[in-house]
């Protein structure tokens, strides 16, 4: 594929001799960069380096180099035990939002006439922007003992389940919260899929199954990628879901981290939880956007 | 499969995961009318007591006004930062451009706990440092809530003045136009759905933000949010219902607004 030089993306406006000074060069990006750089780039830095120091129970914590906290993660089977939750957990959700969020998207981008998709669009979006705290109420008003889901079952006959305080509940809460960002990030990929592709292929005999495996699938895996990716890394940091839904038996990263820091005033080990759960993150989704997009070059050659 | 049966299974599909993420919001807003003291389906009848009871709850009172001051400083403060920054980001030329664009997006990226974490280490170094009260303030707060707004401010603001028509500019600035008369009266009516969006926008993000603010609230100065977890750690009522009904309420109106001025979907 022959690459565009900037001038050809951007437009002939950047070759214009006569090109006007925008007030807003360099200067607009100062106070909001220096806003990052004060209140994210620092902060983190400094929590990096205090996950070297070591941790005194009575003085809080003393300066130090040690690898003591990340080795502390490692041979602490409790903590092991959280990631892998962690991770299972947020894999499964990740995975049931491929599954339902792909036959929306694409229902919304090829069988819906744009009036109905906008108005089906905001009704996505709204739940996505309830808050995790008014969501997770409401799932515990519907998995909860007495809850919708139980005495609907019970009416039925059938002895209700058990769902508050298990892992399918937080597996229930965490898809509820990421599956309308999966819809979104796939309908706009698919949404620049030209269809005239899928028409040629089902005019040259294709069943609708292979025109999504051999056509829509490969031109939409950039935009698959993105939505698991989003899904995983939001499932991943979790913290409403698994506190209120999971109940106190269940244990999941960030509200390990929350506690740590907060509660037990660990500083150092808490640094070194929430290290570990970025690193792990994003070893994981670098690992497979690489996968993805050596798979879709090869594809698209 | 013909094409009928292919388009309503996808309906059908489409209806079941479409009623799966609306399920919570439905229900919530629902039992907040039941009458059962203890709450329990089916409903014993109806009543609008709740919205009383939390009406008269303090913390949910103190943490809505809360709320609210603190989303408004955070949508106010995010724009006037952040509408210098996409001009620049969009319009301006210079090094590193790229970087600082991935420098201003970060706060989105960076899981709320995360940061959160990161920002509470770091109010209690300076405030041990320089004998000032940070975390527990609203001032800690406003920081963490505009920082969480910016970057949604700066996604919709660049969008809008990328499809802005750079021709107008150099039209006027052609016609002598002063570089800040071209701004204002040129450029800045141009960008002002994406504007409008970016502020409703802001606003409700800070409003429901609940990961970054756990760390940052102090005794009698509490979000809305934080006042919601920490009530249903305890109980699970009719009050909550309420509250959370009010608050899809705002969210579900800044949304519809919103999405008058700027295609939303694109957002995320």
């Amino acid at each position: 594929m022959a690459t565009l030089t900037r001038s050809e993306i951007i437009g002939p406006a950047e070759a214009h001799p006569a090109r006007i000074r925008s007030p807003a060069g360099i200067g607009g990006v100062l106070p909001a960069s220096l806003l990052v750089l004060v209140a994210l780039v620092g902060p983190l830095a400094l929590m990096f380096r205090y996950s070297f120091n070591r941790f005194v129970p009575g003085e809080l914590m003393v300066e130090g180099l040690t690898l003591a906290n990340y080795v502390k993660f490692l041979q602490d089977a409790f903590y092991r035990d959280v990631l892998l939750t962690t991770l299972w957990v947020a894999g499964l959700s990740t995975l049931i939002c491929l599954v339902l969020g792909f036959p929306v998207a694409y229902a919304l981008v090829r069988q819906v006439s744009p009036r109905w998709k906008s108005r089906l669009l905001i009704l996505v979006i709204l739940p996505l922007l309830m808050g995790n705290a008014v969501r997770t109420a409401a799932w515990m008003v519907i998995l909860g003992d007495k809850g919708l889901l139980a005495t609907l079952v019970a009416a039925t006959g059938l002895a209700p389940p058990k769902l508050m305080y298990t892992p399918t509940a937080v597996v229930i809460g965490l898809v509820s919260v990421t599956l309308p960002f999966m819809i979104v990030t796939l309908q706009s990929v698919l949404e620049g899929i030209d269809r005239t592709l899928e028409d040629a292929a089902e005019s040259l005999g294709a069943g609708h199954l292979t025109v999504l495996r051999r056509v829509v699938l490969p031109l939409a895996l950039p935009g698959l990628l993105a939505g698991t990716l989003l899904c995983f890394i939001l499932s991943m940091n979790a913290y409403a879901t698994p506190v209120l839904i999971g109940g106190p038996q269940f244990h999941m990263m960030a509200p390990e981290v929350y506690q740590q820091v907060a509660k037990a005033m660990n500083w150092p080990f808490g640094a070194a939880l929430a290290f570990v759960l970025m690193a792990v993150t994003l070893v994981l989704t670098t690992a497979a956007n690489v996968l993805v997009q050596r798979r879709y070059r090869r594809w698209s050659e | 499969m013909s094409s009928t049966a292919i388009r309503r299974t996808y309906g059908a599909v489409s209806a079941l995961v479409l009623a799966f993420i609306l399920l919570p919001l439905v229900v919530i807003v629902w039992v907040s009318f039941f009458a059962n003291r203890i709450l329990a389906f089916p409903a014993s009848g109806y009543t609008l007591d709740w919205y009383a009871r939390a009406l008269a709850t303090d913390s949910f009172r103190d943490g809505f006004v809360t709320s609210v001051e603190t989303a408004l400083f955070a949508t106010a403060a995010s724009l006037l930062i952040g509408i210098p920054a996409s001009l620049g980001l969009v319009r301006g030329r210079f090094p590193g451009r790229d970087a600082i664009q991935t420098l201003l997006l970060a706060p989105m990226v960076v899981p709320g706990i995360v940061g959160g974490a990161a920002l509470f280490i770091a109010y209690i170094e300076v405030e041990a440092r320089l004998d000032l009260q940070i975390a527990g303030t609203l001032g800690g707060l406003l920081v963490a809530h505009t920082l969480i707004a910016l970057p949604w401010t700066i996604r919709l603001v660049t969008a809008s003045l990328a499809s802005a028509d750079r021709a107008i500019e150099e039209a006027a600035a052609s016609l002598g136009a002063s570089p800040l008369t071209v701004l204002r009266r040129v450029t800045l009516p141009a960008i002002r759905p994406g504007i409008v969006a970016a502020a409703l926008f802001s606003f409700v993000i800070s409003f429901i933000d609940l990961e970054k603010s756990i760390f940052l609230v102090g005794p009698g100065r509490t979000t809305l949010q934080i006042a919601l977890v920490n009530y249903l750690e305890w109980s699970l009522d009719g009050t909550v219902a309420a509250v959370a009904a009010v608050q899809i309420l705002i969210v579900g109106a800044a949304l519809l607004i919103s999405d008058r001025y700027a295609r939303l979907s694109q957002v995320f």
